[in-house]
């Protein structure tokens, strides 16, 4: 009987307890890293910076950076070299050097299906970087081709999409031997 | 006097009340009326009312994720913009382009906006997939969030894809004939994919109907659908936090 009104004593000075903490003045506040905020103003207010430094960003790249136009579609005057956008140009670099079932289809559907199963693949519990080199270190490889696909693809195929030491820029040089 | 000063009260009164019935709690002096703010605002509805300082730590998320939602907020309202001038026939595409850049009233602008902020949003979602990878992020409880993140990476560069057709430019027929060629290799849909997606057997009229029917309705709408499934479950399955 003794011990049941002791439990019930203890468990109200806990939650009496967890209410004063939650009613302490800001003064009192640890500021670490652990520490429970409202995430209002604070956290709101973060992403309203980032916002706006985005629109100014997009704003002045837009005032002095043209977006392409160039001629007319022409379905009768190819561009030379033809180029997808910068973020399939991967894609067709792997395609100018693997057989198109491969590069174009199979390639492509099989990172994907990866992707979506790597929570799955990755059996490794933790998440300290220290502790999951293999998966670091696997992924950061697979960036790196990413990123050097589509710069090869971008900058160092020229005419007839043939290998150009110098640096290509993404538009077409040439459509039906004039300036496109 | 005492009439008009009654007038003046009750008008205050209206006008306390008009505000008031908005913004219920006033501003966010003390953490108790922030907290009600968040719990009741709609708008930031989308946040935990509570968050620990290491789960908002900038050098942590880098704001990959919201600035990938922002970017797709600023395409929408640049995007409509782009609509009122633009028709996707291949009599007017082209001529209405040169029209919003040189004619329409911020056209130029609204359009380079639109498609840097494209360019943009690709590297931030690739950013963002980057961050959840190396943080280990996508792992119990979040491992179907990660998959709803992927789907939303395909969106993003279908999204990017099908406007890049839009301008009806050189480059914008020809990069869409180098892509759309790829799915022909897949074997038996591959000839019938790349006929669905084009409409006939090249790159024409039905095509720019289809890639702005897409562009504007089809993939922002599954987008939108699975951004509100991502926002909920990061909202269910909690922040990552640090590690």
């Amino acid at each position: 009987m003794a011990t049941e009104a002791r439990d019930r004593i203890a468990a109200r000075d806990r939650v009496e307890a967890r209410r004063r903490q939650v009613d302490a003045p800001s003064t009192l506040r640890d500021d670490s890293d652990d520490e429970m905020i409202v995430s209002f103003p604070e956290f709101v207010f973060k992403e309203f910076i980032a916002m706006v430094a985005m629109t100014v960003f997009l704003v002045l790249v837009s005032i002095f950076l043209q977006a392409p136009l160039l001629g007319q579609a022409n379905p009768g005057v190819t561009p030379n070299p033809s180029k997808a956008p910068w973020y399939f140009l991967g894609l067709q670099e792997l395609l100018s050097r693997f057989p198109p079932l491969m590069a174009g289809v199979a390639f492509p559907t099989f990172v994907i299906v990866l992707m979506i199963l790597v929570p799955f693949l990755d059996r490794n519990p933790s998440r300290r970087p220290s502790e999951r080199k293999v998966a670091i270190i696997l992924f950061a490889l697979y960036m790196a081709i990413v990123v050097a696909l589509v710069i090869i693809g971008t900058f160092f195929r020229g005419h007839e999409f043939i290998w150009n030491w110098s640096w290509v820029l993404g538009n077409p040089q040439t459509c039906g031997g004039k300036s496109c | 006097m005492k009439v008009i000063r009654g007038a003046v009260d009750e008008m205050w009164s209206v006008m306390e009340q008009m505000v008031g019935s908005i913004f219920r709690h006033g501003l966010p002096l003390t953490d108790k009326i922030a907290a009600r703010t968040a719990l009741t605002n709609f708008v930031l509805h989308i946040h935990p009312v509570r968050v620990r300082r290491s789960w908002i730590r900038m050098s942590y998320t880098l704001c990959l994720g919201g600035l990938s939602f922002f970017l797709f907020i600023v395409l929408t309202v640049t995007g409509l913009y782009l609509m009122f001038y633009y028709v996707p026939s291949i009599n007017h595409a082209y001529q209405d382009m040169r029209d919003l850049q040189f004619v329409v009233t911020f056209g130029g602008l609204i359009r380079n906006m639109h498609r840097w902020a494209a360019h943009a949003m690709v590297i931030t979602v690739w950013l963002h997939m980057a961050r959840v990878f190396l943080t280990g992020s996508y792992k119990k409880p979040r491992e179907f969030n990660w998959g709803v993140g992927t789907l939303l990476l395909l969106i993003t560069l279908l999204l990017s894809f099908t406007g890049y057709l839009l301008p009806w430019d050189q480059l914008s027929i020809w990069a869409v004939t180098v892509g759309t060629n790829m799915a022909k290799y897949a074997p038996i849909a591959g000839p019938y994919t790349r006929y669905l997606m084009l409409g006939g057997h090249a790159v024409g009229d039905a095509t720019l109907l289809r890639f702005y029917v897409m562009h504007v309705v089809g993939l922002p709408l599954i987008g939108f659908l699975l951004m509100v499934v991502h926002f909920w479950r990061v909202r269910k399955d909690g922040f990552s936090g640090g590690l």
